[in-house]
């Protein structure tokens, strides 16, 4: 397994609405955690800004409370191993539960993933999947 | 018994430290019968899995059916004792600060359209005709090495493999596990020499010479014995059988001499499985969907071999008025052990149906069907996480002893948890309050929704001022406490207990959208960290990393400190100048080693809780949950000063208005006594009554006495009580600097 790295990005709160319609940087990876919830990783607090300047109240804060890592086929394989439930089919698609029972998340994307989670739970997310 | 093949051994196994020779294809019970031993004590033998006869400890695990065991060179097998229950495996956990490490058994998942359980005649058919249909099928059979133990809701069939556990999501399920044999129950059933007629033919097909054996009921094929007509009426014997007594229609009973006993008793369905799956896609086929007639009633003898349940202990049990299946299987422990109900099942049904006039389903069963080990059990599961701050190591590098509190790892202390208490009474401390939880509260209506959820006042708060505020429920107990930190007009941040956080998340949350309030709700307890820096000398400490101005009291700020951003909040629970700097997790540990760094002679140390639970005590400071109880209102608290009744409303007003005029007889005291303090928990007496509890204790260094936060639950209340035998003087905190001029300074 790589090694889990902090994952610097922005967090992003807002109406659903606007998080829905928001326009975001092609670089960046935008996970939606949750209808009013964002993570972006490679998106700058302006661009934030912008994308939901719908929503004078939206909070927009520097994020690095997530550790990650990119995971080819193979090593998701594994991972796989360590959840009880059904990965999504489509892509890209966010699917958030517990792996080897730690809460996380994984962000599929068409040829890799990101495995990440909270960083309290990182020793134990490392340490399970060894 | 003896062997009869000749043959040399591919090995031995030891059994009771004897090493003894076994056949190609023995099971480990085969290779100890053919040296003429029982693999247990006494008792039918059947070699179909279904009884406990044959368990012994093996390789370490006890109840392993040693029937379904092949024996491989080198197996140490030790019979379970002849009276009483085998001795588990000490399992050694000597340091309870570190995560339980059991035994690791691999787990493997697969998918199939069908499962079919049982590869005799039965189940080949229907695994033949489930392809025939197109479906994909998984056959598992114990005589495969895949022994399946339990089917869980899904369906999910969880298989026991000798390289571990095979779990198995299906779509439908098929229990084709065929039938068990009757075993017996008649006085001298306990003794050895006593063989179904299907292990018969399985020992004599492996070469086991059974000697002089007779057959009752239905004969062994092929198996050289004298067959015996009419029921059984007692073995005879004192270990070993010398004789079957047996009576025909006659009413004579005929003692017939022999080793070996062969009983063909008929048959009850092995659906131990399919009773465990009600309401499942399970369907049985086979003999294990048959209904077979039911042995007669049993009238003296062993019916439960696992529990040793005699006939006239269900006979008791009948007399005390337990008349169904499952009362009398309760009372009587028949049918809990660990062939669960596998043999005394049918005796059971059999002995209600001949008193209650009705014959009884057999009772539901549960998982596991098999004596699993917990490793086993457990396997692909995990404990809960116990999240780690990102101060984790930098506590484990100074002696930090860590246990888990609130879902955290926490330094309980650094080796002298007084010496951290005289570094925050008279110098500079750090601790790790990262765990405290941290919410972002923003939008147009984040005032009308913290004035709705506290009952203190809110929209007063300036920006860059802070108050502390109890979180009370609809009934008006208190369910957590924090801080509120007003930011601009319309943000706060909110700080929560880490043990609570989770829940009030959810409860701040949950009420903002019952109300349709227009807010945004951000939380960040696991995004940043927070360092508390406290003591008579925390402003200079901060001053020379950075600060120039650290705030005033219940003041907050952001700014950075030693090149990190932070969020500088004074408050105090201490009861010394306190800052908290609350910074991203990433940045965590490098301010720590800056503070620790700069604080040198300043006499700086880490505190953990073990000397925070003291400081603040000798302030009267409750902790929520642990001074608390459920239904802890402010008035029982002693903190009606933190709750505003003139608020136009808030959660749980109405409930403190009901019943502000009722009388309360349990209220939260403060006691001081002589001599070290109690243990948390301790009773409080008075009169030769206990009127209360303990609820937190310290040995005050400074006040050079117990302080305690307790419970009375009776009045009037004494101003002298009794605790651990001494006496204690009620008293109304906080025990130390009772103006708070140091949490000021």
């Amino acid at each position: 397994m790589p090694a889990l790295e902090t994952l610097h990005g922005l967090r992003v709160v807002a109406s659903p609405a606007v998080l829905d319609t928001a326009l975001w940087p092609d670089n960046a990876t935008v996970l939606r955690l949750a209808p009013d919830d964002v993570f972006a990783i490679g998106a700058t607090a302006e661009q934030a800004a912008h994308a939901t300047a719908a929503d004078p109240d939206a909070i927009i804060a520097d994020e690095s409370g997530f550790v990650g890592c990119w995971l080819d086929a193979g090593q998701l394989e594994t991972v796989a191993t360590h959840i009880e439930w059904h990965l999504p089919t489509q892509r890209p698609a966010l699917a958030q539960g517990y792996v080897a029972g730690v809460p996380a998340k994984l962000w599929l994307d068409t040829d890799r993933a990101l495995l990440l989670c909270a960083s309290p739970y990182a020793a134990d997310l490392i340490e399970r999947l060894k | 018994m003896s062997d009869t093949t000749g043959a040399a051994s591919p090995g031995r196994i030891v059994v009771d430290g004897r090493p003894i020779p076994y056949q190609a294809g023995d099971s480990v019970a085969v290779a100890v019968m053919r040296c003429g031993e029982h693999p247990k004590h006494g008792g039918t033998i059947c070699l179909g899995g279904d009884c406990p006869n044959c368990s012994a400890i093996v390789d370490g695990v006890p109840y392993v059916r040693t029937c379904q065991t092949a024996a491989t060179p080198g197996l140490v097998v030790r019979r379970h004792p002849a009276a009483g229950n085998p001795s588990f495996p000490a399992v050694a956990q000597p340091d309870i600060t570190r995560s339980p490490v059991a035994d690791h058994v691999d787990v493997r998942r697969e998918t199939a359209d069908i499962v079919v359980i049982g590869a005799g005649p039965s189940g080949a058919a229907a695994a033949d005709a489930a392809r025939a249909e197109g479906h994909e099928v998984m056959v598992l059979d114990a005589r495969d090495s895949n022994e399946v133990v339990a089917i869980y809701g899904g369906p999910t069939v969880i298989v026991r493999r000798p390289n571990g556990m095979l779990h198995v999501h299906a779509h439908q399920v098929v229990v084709a596990t065929g039938a068990a044999e009757i075993h017996p129950v008649c006085p001298g059933n306990n003794l050895r020499g006593i063989i179904t007629a299907r292990a018969a033919e399985q020992l004599h097909d492996a070469g086991v010479d059974l000697g002089n054996a007779v057959a009752i009921g239905t004969p062994p094929q092929g198996v050289p014995c004298t067959a015996v007509a009419g029921r059984i009426v007692r073995f005879e014997g004192t270990d070993t059988i010398s004789a079957v007594v047996t009576m025909g229609d006659d009413g004579l009973e005929v003692t017939t001499p022999c080793i070996t006993v062969i009983v063909g008793l008929g048959f009850a369905p092995r659906d131990m499985l399919s009773r465990m799956s009600g309401g499942l896609p399970v369907s049985v086929v086979g003999q294990a969907a048959e209904k077979f007639p039911l042995p007669p009633c049993p009238t003296a003898g062993t019916v439960c071999p696992c529990s040793r349940v005699e006939v006239e202990d269900l006979e008791g049990v009948w007399a005390r008025g337990f008349h169904e299946l499952e009362l009398v299987k309760r009372a009587s422990l028949c049918g809990t052990g660990t062939c669960q109900g596998g043999v005394c099942g049918p005796h059971l049904r059999s002995f209600v149906a001949d008193r209650s006039g009705e014959v009884p389903e057999m009772f539901t069963a549960r998982p596991a069907s098999r004596q699993i080990t917990l490793a086993e059990a457990s396997a692909d599961t995990y404990t809960d996480v116990f999240r780690r701050s990102p101060l984790h190591d930098e506590h484990l590098a100074l002696g930090g002893q860590l246990d888990r509190f609130g879902g955290w790892w926490r330094p309980w202390n650094y080796g002298d948890h007084i010496a951290e208490y005289w570094a925050v009474r008279e110098a500079v401390s750090l601790g790790d309050v990262s765990t405290l939880g941290k919410l972002v509260v923003s939008g147009p209506d984040a005032v009308e929704l913290l004035e709705r959820l506290y009952p203190t006042t809110v929209a007063d708060i300036r920006p860059g001022r802070s108050r502390y505020v109890l979180l009370l429920n609809e009934r008006g107990h208190l369910i957590d406490d924090g801080m509120i930190c007003r930011e601009t007009e319309t943000r706060f941040v909110l700080t929560f207990t880490s043990g609570g956080a989770a829940n009030a998340e959810m409860w701040v949350r949950d009420w903002a959208e019952t109300w349709g309030l227009r807010v945004h709700v951000l939380d960040r307890t696991m995004s940043l960290a927070a360092i508390n820096v406290t003591g008579p000398l925390a402003s200079q400490l901060l001053q020379r990393v950075g600060l120039v101005d650290p705030p005033k009291f219940l003041q907050h700020r952001h700014d950075i400190v030693a090149g990190v951003p932070c969020h500088v909040m004074r408050l105090s629970f201490t009861g010394e100048a306190s800052f908290e700097l609350h910074h991203a997790v990433d940045r965590s540990v490098e301010l720590w080693r800056a503070l620790m760094e700069a604080g040198q002679d300043l006499g700086i140390k880490p505190h953990g809780l073990q000397a925070l639970f003291g400081l603040r005590l000798e302030k009267g400071h409750v902790i929520v949950g642990m001074d608390s109880e459920l239904d802890s209102t402010p008035r029982r608290l002693d903190m009606d000063w933190a709750v505003k009744m003139d608020k136009p409303d808030f959660l749980g007003k109405s409930a403190l208005v009901r019943t502000a005029e009722l009388p309360d007889h349990r209220r939260l005291f403060g006691f001081t006594m002589q001599g070290n303090a109690p243990t948390e928990g301790s009773p409080i007496w008075s009169d030769g009554n206990v009127v209360g509890h303990v609820a937190s204790s310290f040995s005050s260094p400074l006040l050079g006495h117990a302080v305690m936060l307790g419970w009375l639950k009776h009045t009037p209340v004494p101003e002298q009580v009794q605790i651990d035998g001494r006496t204690a003087s009620v008293a109304h905190p906080p025990f130390y600097d009772p103006e708070g001029r140091r949490a000021r300074a």
